[in-house]
């Protein structure tokens, strides 16, 4: 048959270059390339749906984790990967599944760390069987205050809690009001980079467009966290407010609220939620009386840790591979479809009807110089008093570990506590003294991520651990700088070959130096604190006398 | 302020935006890369270009990292070179590569390996095995991908074709392309870009030409041959093949890049079925002759044609594939020493209407814009033209253009591939052009958006033209045009919004009845916008063939001296005789489509034809075909026996661009030189030299060492457009006329300061429809035109491997027009106009309005042109190929397919 003349091509709206992007799609147009596969006849049709080239469509169909068991008939089932239930025996749970003939994908991670090891039917929900304890201990709860005594999902519960009273409050004055209040409240983003909110709304509510975007990150990858978790389940008319009130202060109409496959009772409290507060007028046309349009649709993403950060957050909306892109230009001047988009972690998102409510100042009342507020943290099964506890910046990691997690679960010493998930960082005993803020924490090179506390007890398997990092750095790659994409890969060799421990950490200076983007950059760090302070619990003493 | 850094240890001042990679490849400090090319943006993938910087711990990549005032940057340190090997073994450990290819062309990965003494295993690649090789030109092998993304964003950024994607992610990520990893079901236009980037040689071409096996000797710097772009090439070659041909990297005409003619169509050069020598018919049967033997009856025929009917009954075609030298002298051949202005060349054909128009309104011929233009709009207009597919260099630039946000605006009745790119596209009906910019004039106009200081400052004729269009009734222009009142004001918003914007047209707009005044409402909208002589904007016509611009500047046209200069114009006549030391008369002669007509009539007796094949390229071949017959003598010059050597009496072997010295014209004015990259075969002499043989055999006593003299006698026959022009001042990018001194720069934009008319003339002329409108039972209107893979009657690209990919013409009709015939996908039909009929396999295509149907004209045995009708424009004489009324029945008989 004669291939031509048919249309060589086609006029794609969107590349896997931020700078060609042209048409934004429209409301509810997203695109799922769950492509694998595909026909080359359904590839083509669904190439003119979307806009978007073949080739791309099947690049991104083949990087997203979920499509293994969306493309699977067997029954899958997903078992937590994540370091909690690794330590807590997961690999086991996988042995027994396999013998009741379920097919396993393993994944980072479904949440849980406070009853670590959990595996999940795909998209059924995990009931929780026993709440998960939430506790404040700082002088006031702000991101833990409504949930103390039980969810607030139901939007009557939650305008009982006090829930809208910050937008209420916020739009009787004017968006740059409320965007001097974020800045002088001092916060900082709770995704782990700890960039200042005000400053972020400020420059997007400096950039001029058409069309402006507030994403809410509930992608909560790192292993060990479940805060965002309990707070989309638990309390999702806060995280509207505060996308309401960031959609207010920039300029925006339109939010998205990106949540993990991983938590599907989020996905569904998260959409009730919405549509309860387009109903009650706290979203949608004339919020409140106010004039001010604003409305959010919920996103689920696909299986990829690198779609956290936000430049692959993005990339995956738009139906590309989750993959970062490069800053400048930031989302706040260049974002999703090409238009000025803040994203803020969910937690950070919570924060803010307070600050709108109460003012800047009242929430800079807690914390440290440069690290306001407080800060909800997650403390896994390794502890004794496992859960969410809130905490006011500035208190010790040892406070923290010891005083309030109770050290380790049935009095078993830890050898160390690893903060902030793969990419954190490992504090062993003499460590824990430092305050938790960043100004002491960017001294010491402590990356806090998330805020979720893994304990590692003196019993651990290190060379497990070591290879279960080393193995959530490979799978978890996004594959675009070779560093991080083939370094990790060669590392894992390497180990298996008991090379020698200097030509390990060669290699893991080159991911580190090398790698284009923070997780190749911070996926070392613990890596590199196993090797250096574990080296004999990991290869045993006849490493020592290399 | 100028800012400055160090690097190891050198101060450097650099610019705003300037990345460390930049600022260290001008100061020429080389830093590895392995993701990075020019003009691409940067992927930072690869991470071999990372630098230390004074300011912070972790090395930055260089290609990503802006320059940052007084900062110092170590590129070679021993940290970095460590870190560096340890990235490189990281491919090495993990397999990645496994199949490095002993001997590739590119091998910058093996280099870089070897230079950071990474240890690797290179095999030659013995075996076809694992190799994509469903493509004629583009193989992929993929064990010696290393994923680096080269290809995938010079295909995006370059080409804007988006052909390849990356899979999976981690370790596992790896390089995809189309929907099944096959080139051939692919998007890919085999522009080859990607090649040329790839560092490990994973992409590669060419293994399948027969020539292979040897090795090239030489590389030529030359110019493409094909279309009207004008590319800048490098040809490697030994003395009797072409290996291989690449683009030109710092060419200010494509930057290095080239379409799959320019790069990959070059095998008809020793195609067994070229003319090696020169042919005279004798009993009805050509025959091998010597050249001697050939001149020698051309001068004599010529001769006592002339003596017996007067040399009005003579005439030439010049060649616009042929270089400018060999046009100038075949016309000087028929005007000095025959007396005969009936030279004429293709562009009759073409861009005869355009050349008319832009002559009456601004006072030149050409293009008033340049390429470069392109990426300076602020908006562009493509009318008529499918420059994707036509001009794809250009086409490529446009589409890039359109892709960075810039305001496209499409005219044409087809969905042409630069519609899905488009802000909006007017789907016309064929040939009522003149209805639809009379329109959108109209409601600028109305809608004050017209540049009123520009328009009194620089034009003449707004008054009438105003008056007229208050009286044009948009519904009216609506049910002419089928382009909705809503879409017209749309179109005319868009060009407020825009100001300046750059005009692109193409053959849709001047091989009408109405070409010339299409082309002449087109440019009211140049002038209502403010646009003609401003950068970034104007009028830039899309010219057809390699040389068309050329042809028409030497002289070939029956109504101009060279350069454009008035027959009758005492001082042109009294400079030309000096040189000449003849004249001819002062009357014009007869247009190409005039001659051919007369021929018909027996009022015609001989005919030059250098290397046009009209039996297959000119309208109505019926009677093409009979005025053929009728001529006394017909000499052609071509590279093969074309359809009109069946009458031709003389046949004499001609040299392709690739074998021949001269000069090429683009479509922007630029003369570019041309050199010979292998030797002609056989017997075949440069067109130029048996155009001076028989003037000598004539009488005339014309010496040139070469084609740079013929040039320098250009220079003084035209000196207000050639004057400064002279090989010696070619070199590289050539010059663009106008230029009149060899002090004189060229002219990118014409009518800068003001048009060379004096006032740019806004035309009022009213829309009529042609002779094929509305023709009772031939429901369809047929366009004609190319397609990507071949060029014009194909003689060139049906001798390549082009041909597997594309093997014949195909009608397109619209699906809803194939139900509504009861007709299937691939039947074959037959389509008859008023002036012929042809059998042809449909395919269904939805590029087509319904109504309107689509037939390419690259293949002899379709007779495309038996079609198209004999409607000519009264103004240029350019004939209406882009609307002919047709009517298809199906064919009763039998459904074997035609074959000739």
């Amino acid at each position: 048959m004669n291939e031509s003349p048919s249309p060589k091509s086609k006029g794609f709206r969107e590349t896997s270059k931020s700078a060609f992007q042209k048409t934004p799609l429209s409301a509810g147009d997203w695109i799922d390339p769950d492509t694998p596969n595909l026909t080359p006849e359904e590839l083509e049709s669904l190439s003119i749906d979307t806009g978007l080239p073949i080739a791309s469509l099947r690049g991104a169909g083949s990087f997203y984790a979920d499509n293994a068991w969306k493309n699977s008939s067997n029954s899958v089932v997903q078992v937590c990967d994540g370091t909690s239930c690794r330590l807590g025996g997961g690999s086991s749970i996988e042995a027994i599944l396999h013998r009741y003939g379920h097919e396993c994908q393993r994944v980072y991670c479904l949440g849980f760390c406070d009853r670590s090891p959990v595996s999940m039917i795909p998209n059924e929900q995990l009931r929780e069987q026993s709440p998960t304890s939430i506790r404040n201990l700082a002088p006031e709860a702000i991101i833990t205050r409504r949930i103390l005594a039980g969810p607030v999902h139901e939007i009557k519960k939650a305008i009982e809690a006090g829930v809208y009273t910050g937008l209420v409050n916020a739009l009787g004055f004017s968006p740059s009001h409320l965007i001097e209040e974020v800045e002088k409240s001092g916060e900082r983003g709770r995704g782990g980079a700890g960039f200042p909110t005000g400053k972020k709304w400020r420059m997007a509510a400096e950039s001029d467009s058409d069309q402006k975007y507030v994403i809410a990150n509930g992608d909560e990858g790192d292993p060990g966290s479940f805060l965002d978790r309990v707070l989309m389940e638990q309390d999702p008319h806060t995280i509207i407010e505060g996308m309401t009130l960031c959609g207010y202060a920039i300029g925006a109409s339109e939010g998205i609220i990106y949540i993990r496959s991983e938590y599907p009772q989020a996905v569904e409290v998260m959409h009730e939620a919405i549509a309860d507060a387009r109903r009650e007028g706290y979203l949608g046309q004339d919020i409140c009386g106010s004039g001010f349009n604003f409305d959010i649709r919920v996103f689920i993403g696909k299986g990829s840790y690198v779609c956290g950060e936000e430049t692959a957050l993005i990339a995956s909306l738009e139906g590309l591979r989750g993959e970062v892109r490069l800053r400048p230009p930031y989302p706040v001047q260049v974002g999703l479809h090409g238009k000025p988009t803040v994203v803020n972690n969910v937690e950070t998102l919570s924060n803010i009807p307070f600050i709108a409510k109460k003012g800047g100042e009242a929430y800079a009342f807690y914390g440290t110089h440069a690290t306001s507020g407080t800060k909800a943290i997650s403390l896994n099964h390794g502890f004794q008093n496992p859960g969410l506890v809130e905490v006011e910046l500035g208190i010790t990691f040892r406070e923290v570990i010891e005083e309030i997690g109770g050290g380790g679960r049935d009095g078993e010493p830890l050898a160390a506590v690893l903060v902030g998930g793969p990419m954190g960082t490992i504090l062993k005993p003499e460590d824990w003294d430092y305050p938790i803020c960043f100004e002491v924490m960017d001294r010491h090179g402590i990356q806090l991520g998330h805020g979720g506390f893994v304990a590692i007890p003196e019993s651990t398997d290190f060379h497990d651990l070591l290879i279960h990092l080393t193995e959530f750095m490979i799978r978890e790659s996004c594959g675009k700088c070779v560093p991080c994409r083939l370094g990790s890969q060669a590392f894992l060799k390497a180990i298996n070959e008991n090379r020698e421990i200097a030509e390990l950490e060669e290699m893991l200076d080159a991911i580190e130096a090398g790698s284009l983007c923070a997780f190749g950059q911070f996926v070392p760090g613990p890596i590199r604190t196993l090797l250096a302070d574990f080296q004999d619990r990991i290869f045993g003493p006849k490493n020592q006398n290399n | 302020m100028i800012q400055s850094l160090r690097i190891n240890g050198e101060k450097h001042a650099f610019s705003d935006g300037e990345t460390i990679l930049d600022l260290a490849e001008r100061a020429g400090i080389e830093i590895p890369t392995l993701c990075h090319a020019k003009d691409l943006l940067p992927e930072a993938g690869c991470r071999l270009c990372i630098v230390e910087t004074s300011t912070q711990d972790r090395p930055v990549g260089a290609c990503h990292t802006l320059c940052e005032g007084g900062i110092e940057i170590e590129t070679d340190s021993d940290r970095i070179r460590k870190l560096r090997k340890q990235i490189l073994n990281f491919y090495i450990e993990t397999d990645e590569i496994t199949g490095l290819v002993a001997g590739d062309t590119n091998g910058k990965f093996r280099e870089i390996l070897d230079e950071y003494e990474v240890p690797y295993t290179a095999q030659p690649l013995t075996t076809k095995e694992g190799v994509e090789d469903s493509h004629p030109y583009l193989r992929f092998h993929p064990d010696s991908c290393i994923t680096c993304r080269l290809c995938l964003n010079t295909c995006e950024q370059v080409q804007g074709q988006f052909v390849y994607g990356i899979a999976k992610r981690g370790v596992e990520t790896h390089l995809i392309y189309g929907s099944e990893d096959r080139f051939l079901t692919s998007p890919c236009v085999s522009c080859g870009a990607c090649v040329d980037v790839c560092p490990t040689g994973a992409l590669f071409d060419r293994d399948r030409a027969p020539d292979q096996a040897q090795t090239s000797d030489r590389e030529t710097d030359s110019v493409c041959g094909y279309c009207g772009v004008g590319c800048r090439i490098r040809i490697s070659s030994s003395d009797e093949t072409v290996q291989q041909i690449d683009g030109i990297s710092d060419a200010v005409v494509n930057h290095g890049h080239l379409c799959l003619k320019g790069r990959y169509a070059h095998a008809f050069h020793h195609s067994p079925e070229r003319l090696t020598q020169p042919l005279l018919r004798r009993n009805g049967e050509l025959e091998p002759v010597s050249w001697d033997e050939a001149l020698d009856f051309i001068a004599e025929r010529l001769q006592s044609l002339i003596a017996q009917h007067g040399p009005e009954m003579v005439g030439a075609f010049t060649s616009s594939r042929s270089t400018n030298e060999s046009c100038y002298l075949l016309q000087k051949l028929f005007r000095a020493e025959l007396g005969s202005n009936n030279v004429d060349c293709c562009a009759r054909v073409c861009h005869s209407s355009t050349a008319l128009a832009l002559q009456l309104v601004t006072g030149t011929g050409a293009a008033s814009a340049s390429y470069e233009d392109i990426e300076k709009a602020r908006g562009i207009v493509v009318a008529g033209a499918n420059p994707t597919e036509a001009h794809p260099v250009v086409g490529a630039r446009i589409k890039q253009a359109a892709l960075h946000g810039v305001p496209l605006l499409v005219i044409d009745p087809r969905k042409i591939e630069l519609t899905e790119y488009a802000t909006l596209h007017l789907q016309l009906l064929p040939g009522t052009n003149v209805a639809l910019f009379n329109g959108i004039a109209k409601v600028i106009l109305e809608t004050h958006a017209a540049d009123s200081s520009y328009l009194e400052a620089r034009t003449e004729g707004l008054d009438e033209l105003d008056s007229f269009l208050r009286e044009l009734e948009l519904k009216e222009v609506e049910s002419i045009t089928g382009v909705s009142e809503t879409d017209i004001r749309s179109a005319a918003a868009i060009l407020s919004e825009i100001g300046p914007a750059l005009f692109v047209h193409g053959l849709g707009l001047s091989e009408l009845m109405q070409g010339t005044a299409s082309v002449m409402t087109f440019c009211n909208i140049g002038m209502l916008t403010g646009s003609i002589g401003k950068p970034g904007a104007g009028m830039l016509p899309l010219r057809g063939q390699n040389n068309v611009q050329g042809s028409a500047d030497m002289g070939s046209m029956p109504s101009h001296f060279t350069g454009y200069q008035p027959l009758a114009d005492e001082d042109v006549r009294g400079r030309i005789e000096s040189i000449w030391g003849k004249l001819p008369p002062t009357e014009p002669g007869l247009p190409s489509t005039l001659m051919l007509e007369a021929a018909a009539r027996g009022e015609f007796r001989a005919l030059w034809l250098m290397g046009e094949d009209v039996a297959q390229s000119d309208p109505n071949e019926t009677e093409i075909l009979k005025a053929l017959g009728q001529l006394d003598l017909i000499i052609v010059q071509d590279l093969f026996l074309s359809e009109t050597c069946q009458f031709a009496d003389v046949v004499l072997p001609a040299c392709s661009f690739l074998e021949q010295e001269g000069t090429f014209t683009n479509g922007e004015r630029r003369v570019q030189h041309v050199r010979p990259a292998v030797e002609a075969p056989g017997d075949s002499r440069p067109d130029w030299q048996p155009v001076l043989e028989v003037a000598n055999r004539l009488g005339a006593n014309w010496h040139y060492d070469g084609p740079h003299q013929i040039m320098d006698e250009i220079a003084r026959v035209a000196p207000g457009l050639f004057g400064g022009i002279s090989y010696d001042r070619l070199e590289g990018d050539g010059l663009q006329w106008p230029c009149p001194a060899p002090s004189h720069p060229g002219t990118t934009t014409v009518h800068a300061d003001g048009f060379i008319r004096g006032k740019g003339k806004l035309v009022t002329v009213d829309y009529e429809p042609s002779p094929e409108h509305g023709v009772e039972g031939f429901p369809y209107l047929l366009v004609t035109g190319r397609l990507l893979e071949h060029y014009n009657v194909g003689t060139m690209t049906r001798r390549t491997p082009n041909r597997t990919l594309v093997e014949q013409d195909l009608l397109e009709i619209h699906p809803s027009d194939l139900k509504h015939e009861s007709l299937s996908d691939g039947d074959t039909v037959l389509a008859s106009s008023r002036w012929g009929e042809i059998k042809v396999q449909v395919t269904a295509s939805e590029r087509v309005a319904p109504g309107t149907l689509f037939l390419s004209f690259h293949f002899p045995e379709t007779h495309t042109n038996r079609l198209t009708g004999p409607t000519l424009d009264p103004l240029s004489k350019c004939p209406q190929y882009k609307a002919t009324a047709l009517k298809l029945s199906r064919i009763v008989e039998d459904s074997i397919p035609q074959t000739v």
